[in-house]
């Protein structure tokens, strides 16, 4: 049942992509709309802004969270590309470990900054 | 060929022999033709007054034995089942089914067709034994429950869905619309109990997953036949048998032979006696 729960996962990662990228986009490039509701969120593009969220435990998570997702949906996608193109036993067991690999890679690259900022 | 005909047609068929072609190439035939003429017709008559060495499969000629699927005017019919003034054409292209390798001019390979119509078991699979290697008497089956599978049992095995196939054009080691939908149409009969035995054989890399839901199958279908739908119905049994939801359906009893019977009709008399 492997490859059912890996589409399980490509689905519910989707979703929850849909939902995180949603408040990420609200926050980061409608701040004239949520203006005229009241809120005000500043410079949320600004260095320091971002800085400062990146401190906060819920915003690194959430944006920790959003990293996990996209990844696995985007190189679970790709890695379904390339075996459908290029179609042997081998080449999908080099397949899936280099995705595996270069997942975590860009996964640690991505979060070395918030998590170093929460640490310290 | 009668003198009612109507007007000549150019035939382009697809010719290509592995043994002496490089490459397959078309060839032109003009074939007389006449109002209610097949593809296949033309394809006949070709055979039998301008070139006997070209090959096609046919047998029954009436859309029931799924041996004449072709591609025409670059879209996969059966050549039996496809008039000529269809297309309402001077000229009519004619090759051989895509996705599949060629034996000769017209003559797809339907090996890799059979051998994953193969891989999905499809028959009915019981773990009881005993009454499947002697029945005592037939499984209890509603109409409804028929009707949830009847019309993925009138696949042919004519190739056209997986020649359709994007994915299959791709992935040359693809399951197919045509297993997969037999897949769903087993796993769905309620006498069977088979999903476990299945499943593997479908959720591979190059299984269920791998269907785009393109849905050139079920356009391409020429039983009418949506095997895109049972693609879709066939996930949502594997999503649901992993996720353990839905409750587990037991397979269907064994139903006890009928107390009475109807007389049977007595054989009417001959009326005609020999001499």
């Amino acid at each position: 049942m492997r490859n059912t729960y890996l589409q399980i996962l490509q689905l519910v990662t989707g979703i929850l992509i849909a939902i995180l990228l949603g408040i990420h986009m609200v926050l980061m490039h409608l701040d004239a709309i949520l203006g005229f509701f009241g809120i005000d969120v500043g410079e949320p593009a600004s260095w320091e802004s971002m800085i400062d969220r990146a401190g906060q435990g819920i915003w690194a998570g959430l944006y920790i969270a959003l990293l996990a997702f996209i990844i696995y949906h985007a190189f679970n996608g790709l890695r379904n590309i390339i075996l459908e193109l290029t179609p042997s036993a081998r080449t999908e067991h080099i397949v899936t470990w280099t995705i595996i690999v270069f997942g975590i890679i860009v996964f640690i690259w991505g979060t070395y900054v918030p998590i170093a900022l929460l640490v310290s | 060929m009668t003198e009612d005909s109507i007007k000549p047609i150019t035939f382009k068929v697809q010719r290509y022999n592995p043994e002496k072609d490089d490459a397959p190439h078309l060839q032109e035939f003009a074939v007389p033709t006449s109002q209610g003429m097949t593809v296949l017709d033309g394809l006949i008559y070709i055979k039998e007054n301008l070139d006997g060495s070209l090959a096609f499969r046919t047998s029954c000629r009436m859309g029931i034995c799924g041996s004449c699927g072709m591609l025409i005017n670059n879209y996969p019919h059966l050549a039996c089942h496809t008039q000529i003034e269809e297309f309402n054409s001077d000229t009519l292209t004619v090759k051989s089914l895509p996705n599949l390798s060629i034996i000769k001019d017209l003559v797809p390979e339907l090996n890799p067709l059979f051998e994953n119509h193969k891989a999905v078991k499809p028959y009915i699979l019981r773990h009881d034994t005993e009454e499947m290697e002697n029945p005592t008497a037939e499984f209890a089956q509603t109409p409804k429950e028929l009707e949830s599978f009847l019309q993925f049992s009138y696949c042919i095995k004519c190739g056209i869905c997986m020649s359709a196939c994007p994915t299959s054009a791709s992935d040359r080691v693809f399951l197919g619309p045509q297993a997969l939908a037999q897949c769903y149409r087993y796993c769905a009969d309620n006498r069977d109990d088979g999903e476990r035995e299945r499943f593997p054989s479908v959720n591979t890399d190059h299984g269920i997953w791998h269907c785009h839901l393109a849905g050139a199958c079920s356009e391409a279908c020429p039983k009418g036949l949506d095997p895109a739908l049972g693609i879709q119905l066939l996930k949502r049994r594997m999503i649901s048998q992993a996720l353990g939801l839905g409750k587990k359906q037991q397979p269907a009893p064994v139903l006890s032979p009928p107390t009475e019977t109807k007389p049977k009709v007595p054989f009417p008399e001959f009326t005609v006696t020999n001499k």
